[in-house]
């Protein structure tokens, strides 16, 4: 009986084993077709899509760079300031807010809590229409600070949400002792505070920071800015079914996300699930 | 204890106010006028815009585009998931590679892995081309031009985006239950099965609960994948809600109709948003 369990349960593990390698194979097969592809004229992409380039040619990156349409750098330029300046200022602003909700209880302070957790549940599509009219008739589209608050304000309940959680775990005596010596709340808030939740802000950064990096509808309709994501769009258009271009494009939008990302997976896996996890 | 400052949230309090309670309101307002953005004037229609609707046979088929996509993926990545989540519940350097490469598309920009998509799936790419190689030719398919295959098309993508996200979601969610658990159901002579049936799935039903509703949450918001693989073709066969909006608004210059198919969507995701808090909070009692 036992020898017929240990029969079938070492087949059912092969059979398991041999469909994790196959599901492995097809999640690598893109990244790797990507890869190999760049370095391919397009009319090898589509005859052998799968070989190893021999010689491996630069064409496909020369196109892009030499495009006078596209500029790169310009294109960086802006998704690096929007990232930047989007993830300083929303961390600076919803740590504090988290930090007063945290460490109020009154009535309001919940209330206040409630108010900015109702942007979880907004599907942002719902705000272009009028924000845009909005920004139109103060004059700021294609603004590039005009952009990055608008980022701020879309990632504000979901920071709030971290910080107000995480502030709460702290022990609030560390704060008190520094009162008592009469230092000042926001003094205390920028030398205590927020050097402890050093791996919530990081968390945080990286959600925030990869999903402004990444965003596509909002620079494209509220700021008309081309940042990488819009800029790629944009290029590949007119270049359409030449594949080999387009991987060039695709590696310049993605390669300084796949090197951080290689850099801090650690972190990367932490601070995308984080909220999942915690929630 | 003094009273904390209210200038602590007071920055986030305005930002968040101006630029994303107030469109809100604002959307509800447009959505009940026939607000072309153009003209200057715009007349006060009620809920003109919200019976048109009803009616509207494009929005329909971006409804049932969107509850099609949205559930094959959901079940997908939450099955998919969990199965793999146990089998890569093991340490290793083998291991630990293959769950940074599952993860690895969850952090690439939606538009550039579309693109890498759109090279495999389009007539003239990748995969038909490896059909035609491989001496298969005929099987060689439309998975873009048509709509049944673009749906599907679109949940792959989706899918390979997505998967490695969920996996460590429920990895985290199988690592919090206690080895003691399984050591008394091999006691009892449970086989690997009864111990997944019995001791993993009833203590991460707060896991899997959070996953599914995100995977939903996700799915209903489906927008980038449509844009660039099917442009929402077909005619309009594959556009989602979103798309639907997005391009109503900006395509059509209806702005007052899409800002009443957005305020659906809205009350869509609030339920569920709402049913999320109510589960959660059972969970915790």
């Amino acid at each position: 009986m036992s020898k017929i369990e240990n029969r079938s349960g070492k087949v059912i593990r092969g059979g398991i084993t041999i469909f994790v390698l196959i599901i492995t194979l097809l999640m690598t097969i893109p990244l790797y077709i990507t890869v190999v592809n760049i370095f391919k004229p397009t009319d090898l992409i589509s005859a052998s899509p799968l070989t190893l380039p021999s010689p491996p040619i630069l064409d496909n990156i020369k196109t892009v760079l030499s495009d006078p349409n596209v500029s790169l750098s310009k294109m960086y330029f802006n998704s690096i300031c929007i990232t930047f300046f989007g993830t300083s200022i929303c961390i600076l602003v919803s740590s504090m807010a988290g930090y007063y909700l945290a460490r109020t209880t009154s009535k309001f302070s919940k209330k206040l809590y409630v108010y900015f957790l109702f942007g979880l549940m907004v599907p942002y599509v719902i705000v272009y229409v009028p924000l845009i009219s909005m920004y139109k008739n103060f004059g700021i589209i294609g603004n590039l600070p005009g952009l990055i608050i608008v980022f701020v304000s879309g990632s504000i309940s979901f920071s709030v949400f971290m910080y107000q959680g995480f502030i709460k775990s702290i022990p609030i005596e560390v704060e008190e002792a520094a009162l008592i010596d009469g230092a000042n709340q926001f003094t205390i808030y920028f030398n205590i505070v927020l050097p402890l939740v050093k791996s919530c802000t990081t968390s945080v950064a990286i959600f925030i920071g990869l999903s402004m990096w990444n965003d596509f509808l909002t620079p494209l309709l509220i700021g008309q800015v081309p940042t990488i994501t819009v800029g790629i769009y944009t290029a590949i258009g007119s270049f359409s079914a030449d594949w080999g271009t387009v991987f060039a494009y695709v590696l310049f939008a993605t390669a300084p996300i796949v090197i951080v990302y290689i850099l801090a997976q650690k972190q990367f896996v932490k601070g995308l699930t984080a909220g999942a996890i915690k929630g | 204890m003094k009273k904390r400052s209210v200038f602590f949230f007071i920055p986030a309090l305005l930002i968040y106010t101006i630029l994303l309670i107030i469109p809100i309101f604002g959307a509800f307002y447009l959505s009940t006028t026939n607000w072309n953005g153009i003209s200057a004037t715009y007349s006060f229609v009620g809920l003109k815009n919200y019976i048109s609707m009803l009616s509207d046979a494009r929005l329909g088929n971006a409804i049932m585009v969107t509850f099609k996509i949205t559930g094959i993926v959901c079940i997908t990545v939450n099955v998919l998931g969990l199965f793999l989540a146990i089998c890569l519940n093991k340490s290793g350097k083998m291991i630990a590679a293959v769950r940074s490469i599952f993860f690895m598309p969850y952090v690439l920009s939606t538009v550039a892995i579309s693109f890498i998509w759109l090279s495999i799936l389009s007539y003239t790419g990748v995969l038909n081309g490896v059909l035609e190689a491989v001496g298969l030719g005929s099987l060689t398919a439309d998975y873009i031009g048509n709509t049944k295959n673009a749906i599907l098309s679109i949940c792959v993508v989706e899918i390979w985006r997505t998967l490695g996200f969920y996996i460590v979601i429920y990895l985290a969610s199988i690592q919090t239950v206690p080895v003691e658990l399984y050591e008394s159901c091999k006691i009892d002579g449970g086989n690997s099965w009864q111990q997944f049936r019995y001791v993993t799935i009833p203590m991460i039903i707060p896991g899997i609960t959070i996953a599914a509703i995100m995977s939903i949450m996700t799915e209903m918001r489906q927008y980038d994948i449509v844009r660039v693989l099917t442009n929402g073709g077909p005619g309009y066969s594959t556009e989602t809600i979103t798309y639907n909006i997005v391009t109503q608004a900006f395509g059509n210059n209806m702005l007052g109709y899409s800002s009443a198919v957005a305020v659906f969507l809205f009350v869509i995701i609030a339920a569920v948003a709402i049913i999320q808090l109510k589960i959660a909070n059972r969970l915790e009692a």
